[in-house]
């Protein structure tokens, strides 16, 4: 490391803001950009907020480390705007592709229903004789002539990416092996994703999409960080400690990433820094756990953070395909600032899921939008103030939220404005509730006792009554609520997830054997260390059974940490089937001890530790009320329809450490605004954390 | 009964009430499928969970929404079997009896636990799953050929399960002792009853806090809504009558009488009256229907021709239609009649109501589907180790053209929405191979609007084996509308050690040997408009695709290239 490196760079790339903190890695002080994001040439924007730092004073040749979020790959997938890609499966399936799962997913009562636009459609789609069977035995060899026929053919038809995923191949990947030397021989520049690598997992159609996605968003993020590399280089960035975002909350360095075969890996990166800075920055108080809730234009996002672990799954949905891949565990709902009210045919109140977007935005930013949104609501209410819209620099036209709410929603159920925005409001936060409770539920979780973390430009806007709601006694608001996904990427390590499947009954399945699958596994994360030019000091392997009761369908994720250190034993084995019971049992509600167990597929993470930001304190808090001086005024505020309170509203960056506000009160700061509701106390910590708690 | 009207309760309330309905019901669905043991529930998801008024009403429609009206008629059989009183907190009421209970057939069995919050019944919380095995004449319990009700499984009338908490361990033996395979049972009930009990836990959490009478009151404001909603839209309809006819190929017994139904709609005002009396006699074999199953798929076809995305399905659309049958007819057959096969007459019934209602709703209209079908193998020597011996498998088909839609191809259809199990599943717990797994090119009906492409399975079989196909399609194919033309017929094709082939009737029990095989060809859809009106461009995309042949195109579309 260099004598004068001194700063950490962290970029977040949303859809429409750049945001980027810089961290001096010596005093710990944070520096925050936000630029605007540059979707036509997406390496612009950010190597822009680069420059703006460079400009303010930071020589290019100080920043040390250089770590990455980006949704350029989900945008890509979301406007259809991924490679060529050539597809090879075995001969006689074509349907696989084509029935996907059958179901559909759309309204039940829809017959014109619709699929996805197919990634890889039949004319691009080459069928390869071969055939493995169930235990991983060749029944038919490969058709070499059909592959180098095929490859030809993509080459000749302009492909750039080359999808193969063949029946079984999770059990012997000879085959897929096979292809892709041939696919090299005959057409060397072409990206290959085999399934067996990408994903290798029983289950033909979720393999199968997760390859094709790999295949088809792979050239998008090689490209652009060839772009970026260069870029960096340019501009004197010289580290090359740079890192990208995985959707499991680790980073992989780019050298990783441009190897193309781990992008899918990389789907969800903006969304799971936000998750990864929750469960790294929200200290030991929240240790019980944590709800995230990201509530920004359209949407707000959940997830859940349990004993300093962000939860995770190991399949999602990633614009209607099915991808399989560990992902941090996060759902979704249209509950943003800028989600639509409106009333149904039967006289309903509906909030979402349309939403007015940035553009025009809801009634109050007078852009021409006359339908009445969420943001709207928090004006009538008082809980926005309209001439303090990020900092000031936007004013809210109360006047337009007052008749959309009366147009739209008020006259139609007759109801005065207030109760309509009243209405809205409760709606929203229930729902938000609401979701949490499934969402905790479905996964075991009981998040009375967690701590609620808010980010997002209206996250702390709602974040009280949502509490409220679900019995939560703390909420955590970080210092820079928007700026909090940019700082989780100095919060991680390196991570590489590997897996295998292997479905076979437990009792047959010896301690040995499992040793030799893990073995073989970690063997190949030792050599991509190698690859991308990290050393093996401090790696750590993690390793996982997924597991179920024979007869079961879906599997458990079953940690063997702690087991078997130095070779797996027959007691380790008996061990992780006792862990496998009592995880059924917390997910569950029951387990079945003396049902036979299967083992389905082998897990092992790699984790390599980075240097990581340390949140220091910034002074010792010393408790006392809000000086007066933090008070910037009154607002009435409306926390029922038919009351209003006339209500403190403090200015966050004038409360002093230790500073308490007691509810009801509202404090805000440029980038968000914090309602502190009646019987809350909103206190400023020693990292100047805001912790409210509820009195008991 | 105490009746609460909408005006009573604020329309938040409402809302936030439904939404919570909404949410717990996919929490139920979530954890049953996921810790159910057979593959019926996990792969295929076979099921529904749901959340009831007091008088059985649906309140949400679960992903089966056509199970609601057998809720309704199941709790109505509740109150006719049980003074009030003796429906205690506590209970869970099981039965799958399709006559008394409107179950879909015996092998679905329903469960049924009322909700008392404050002293007052404010609802139920239910649940509808299909059993791997439940009796009857075959491993499975499914039929395509039987000809009384009792050939289909032990019957379960609606009864206790659970007495106030309490299993009746002696009912459970009796269920177990009835079943093939007790352990798939046993696992699937065990995971459906805490699904069941689930929902009355968080209804009564709702109800402590909103109120007993606040949620009873916000139920019937949901009903109501949703009746409102369905006659807004049927009062929208032109007045008049239209009517349509449709032949299934047989009943699976008197192989040589095609099945027919018929429908008459009327549409009078903000009133719609379905007429099912001229459909045909009720059937020997296992294909008639009960009202409740008329019901479900008279509801699918309005909301999906008047709005599917306006109108909110539920219980309270029942009082906005009147539903007419004839005595001992397949659409209102009288026990012991067979049921087993219901789901491919309930479709074959939508298409039928389907065409009468294009005369109404013209820019809805849509040609017929290829239908459901469902493969049963029941392995005789032994099964692959460690895994069960009965293999069970439900499959889509292809969508019929509509005005301006293109039919979408390998697809569960209307009422059905199942999964298709994975091959790797299939082939590492069963001892059969699946060879090929292909589409039909041509299959598709013609039309300005093609049908669905259909697809084929191919299968061999690594053991001696019973195979149950429940199938049809093969005499009537999917019809094609305003000039298009039929879709592909289905196929069932044994092959021989010699590789022989011959056509089985599309539904039957067959006994086969190891070394032997089949394959399944689903149903095309049918076309909708005229051939040649359509527009080269997708002719030669179909073309690219090969979802059509150069002679078909040259045949059906008169397309030179």
């Amino acid at each position: 490391m260099a004598s004068d490196s001194r700063y950490r760079l962290g970029v977040d790339v949303g859809g429409t803001h750049t945001d980027l903190v810089l961290l001096d890695v010596d005093s710990g002080e944070i520096a925050v950009e936000k630029v605007s994001s540059t979707p036509a040439n997406p390496a612009l924007g950010v190597l822009n907020g680069v420059n703006n730092f460079i400009a303010r004073g930071t020589a290019p040749g100080s920043i040390e480390f250089f770590s990455h979020g980006t949704t350029i790959t989900t945008n890509a997938l979301l406007q259809m705007r991924g490679a060529r890609v050539g597809l090879m499966i075995t001969k006689g399936y074509r349907a696989i592709q084509e029935v996907q799962t059958q179901a559909r997913d759309g309204n039940p009562f829809d017959y014109f229903y619709e699929k996805p636009e197919p990634i890889a459609p039949q004319s691009m789609t080459r069928e390869i004789a071969g055939r493995i069977g169930w235990e991983g035995a060749e029944i038919e060899p490969l058709d070499e002539d059909a592959v180098r026929i095929a490859t030809r053919a993509f080459r000749d038809d302009g492909v750039t990416s080359i999808a193969v995923c063949y029946l079984f191949s999770y059990a012997n990947t000879s085959h897929e092996d096979r292809t892709r030397a041939i696919v090299q021989e005959e057409f060397p520049e072409a990206h290959v994703s085999l399934s067996s690598e990408v994903l290798p997992r029983i289950r033909e159609w979720p393999r199968l999409s997760t390859t094709l996605l790999n295949a088809y968003l792979g050239p998008v993020l090689v490209d652009y960080i060839a772009d970026l590399n260069r870029g960096l280089d340019e501009g004197g960035v010289e580290t090359q400690q740079r890192f990208l975002m995985q959707s499991n909350g680790g980073v992989m360095p780019f050298a990783a990433a441009v190897q193309g075969g781990k992008t899918v890996y990389t789907l969800f990166s903006g969304p799971a820094a936000g998750a990864q800075a929750s469960a790294y920055l929200a200290g030991d108080d929240a240790m019980k756990g944590i709800v995230t809730l990201d509530m920004g234009g359209t949407s707000a996002d959940i997830a859940f953070i349990e004993g300093g672990t962000p939860l995770e799954v190991t399949e999602v949905m990633l614009a209607r395909r099915p991808l399989g891949v560990p992902a941090l565990d996060m759902t979704t709902i249209s509950a943003g600032g800028g989600s639509i009210a409106w009333v149904d045919k039967g006289g309903f109140l509906c909030v979402g899921p349309h939403s007015a977007g940035a553009d025009p935005g809801p009634a109050c930013y007078g852009k021409g939008g006359d339908e009445p949104a969420v943001t709207d609501a928090d004006i009538v209410l008082g809980y926005l103030n309209p001439d303090y819209f990020l900092g000031g620099s936007q004013s809210l036209d109360v006047a337009a939220s007052e008749k959309a709410l009366r147009e739209k929603v008020g006259d139609p159920l007759g109801m005065s404005i207030r109760e309509a925005a009243a209405g809205i409001r409760r709606i929203v936060d229930l729902r938000m509730a609401d979701e949490v409770k499934v969402f905790g539920a479905k996964r075991g979780v009981n998040p009375q006792e967690f701590t609620l973390l808010p980010f997002g430009g209206a996250g702390a806007v709602h974040a009280g009554s949502v509490a409220d709601e679900l019995g939560i006694n703390r909420i955590f608001v970080p210092p820079r609520p928007g700026a909090f996904s940019a700082l989780g990427l100095l919060c991680t390590d390196v991570v590489h997830d590997y897996v295998r499947s292997e479905l076979r009954p437990m009792e047959q399945v010896t301690a040995d054997h499992a040793e030799a699958v893990f073995s073989e596994l970690e063997a190949r994360g030792h050599a991509e260390l190698a690859e991308e030019g990290l050393s093996d000091d401090g790696a750590r392997f993690e390793r996982e059974l997924d597991m179920r009761y024979t007869g079961q369908g879906y599997e458990l994720r079953v940690s063997l940490d702690g087991l078997g250190s130095g070779g797996l034993s027959a007691d380790d084995m008996a061990g992780a089937r006792d862990r496998f019971d009592d995880r059924h049992a917390q997910i569950h509600g029951h387990a079945a001890k003396d049902r036979s167990v299967e083992i389905v597929s082998y897990r092992v993470r790699l984790r390599v530790a980075v240097p990581k930001y340390a949140p220091r304190p910034v002074g010792d808090p010393v408790e006392a009320p809000a000086p007066a001086d933090s008070v910037k005024g009154t607002r009435t505020v409306y926390f029922t329809a038919d009351t209003g309170t006339e209500t403190t509203l403090y200015e966050r960056d004038r409360l002093p450490l230790g500073a308490f506000v007691d509810g009801p009160a509202i404090i805000e700061q440029f980038d968000s605004t914090i309602v502190v509701p009646d019987k809350w106390r909103a206190s400023v910590d020693a990292y100047r954390n805001l912790i409210l708690t509820r009195e008991r | 009964m105490a009746e609460t009207t909408a005006a009573t309760i604020d329309p938040v309330t409402v809302q936030v009430l439904r939404n919570k309905v909404a949410s717990l019901v996919d929490e139920m669905h979530y954890h049953f499928y996921r810790s159910g043991y057979s593959t019926i529930i996990r792969e295929s998801r076979d099921f529904s969970c749901v959340i009831l008024d007091r008088r059985g009403r649906l309140i949400v429609p679960p992903p089966m929404f056509f199970h609601g009206i057998a809720y309704r008629t199941f709790v109505d059989s509740i109150f006719s079997l049980y003074r009030e009183d003796e429906i205690e907190d506590g209970d869970v009421f099981v039965s799958n009896h399709p006559y008394q209970a409107g179950m879909p057939h015996v092998s679905d069995m329903g469960f049924v636990a009322p909700i008392f919050a404050q002293g007052t019944l404010v609802g139920f919380s239910a649940s509808i799953a299909h059993k791997a095995d439940i009796g009857g004449t075959n491993p499975g319990s499914t039929s395509a050929n039987s000809t009384e009700l009792y050939h289909e499984g032990l019957l379960l009338p609606p009864i206790k399960f659970h007495r106030a908490g309490e299993l009746d361990e002696d009912l459970l033996r009796v269920i177990l002792g009835n079943s093939r395979h007790p352990d798939l049972v046993r696992g699937d009930i065990h995971a459906q009853v805490a699904a069941t009990n689930m929902g009355v836990e968080r209804m009564k959490e709702n109800a402590e806090r909103f109120g007993a009478d606040t949620v009873i009151a916000a139920f019937d404001a949901i009903l109501n809504g949703a009746a409102e909603e369905l006659r807004a839209a049927i009062a929208a309809l032109p007045d008049g009558t239209s009517s349509a006819e449709g032949y299934m190929d047989d009943d699976g017994v008197e192989r040589d009488k095609p099945v027919k139904f018929a429908v008459t709609i009327t549409i009078e005002g903000d009133r719609a009256i379905f007429d099912y009396s001229d459909s045909g006699p009720q059937a020997k074999g296992p294909v008639n229907l009960r009202p409740a199953m008329v019901e479900a798929c008279t509801f699918y076809c309005l909301v999906g021709a008047l709005g599917p995305h306006d109108l909110h399905y539920n219980g309270g659309m029942g009082d906005v239609v009147e539903l007419r049958f004839a005595p001992n007819t397949v659409t209102n057959a009288s026990p012991p009649a067979p049921v087993s096969s219901y789901q491919k007459a309930n479709l074959k019934l939508v298409d039928v109501i389907l065409e009468a209602m294009a005369h109404f709703a013209p820019e809805r209209a849509i040609a017929g589907s290829g239908s459901s079908g469902s493969l049963l193998i029941s392995w005789q020597g032994g099964g692959r180790e460690g895994h069960s011996t009965m293999q069970y498998e439900i499959f889509g088909s292809a969508y019929g053209g509509g005005k301006g839609h293109d039919g979408t191809s390998m697809t569960a259809t209307h009422l059905s929405n199942l999964h298709v199990t994975p091959i790797e599943i299939l082939e590492s717990e069963f001892p059969c191979r699946i060879t090929e797994f292909s589409f039909i090119p041509d299959s598709g009906g013609p039309g300005e609007y093609r049908g669905g492409v259909a697809f084929r399975r191919r299968y061999e079989l690594l053991q001696d084996a019973m195979v149950v196909r429940r199938y049809e399609r093969a005499k009537f194919p999917p019809t094609g509308m305003e000039g298009g033309k039929d879709g592909r017929a289905s196929r069932f094709v044994s092959i021989g050690h010699n590789g022989d082939q011959t056509d089985l009737p599309a539904a039957g029990r067959f006994d086969m040997k190891a070394g032997e095989g089949f394959f399944l060809d689903k149903a095309g859809g049918g076309g909708y408009g005229d051939p040649q009106k359509r527009d080269p461009e997708a002719i030669r995309r179909d073309l690219k695709e090969g979802y059509v042949t150069p002679e078909g195109a040259k045949r059906d579309y008169g397309f030179e290239g």
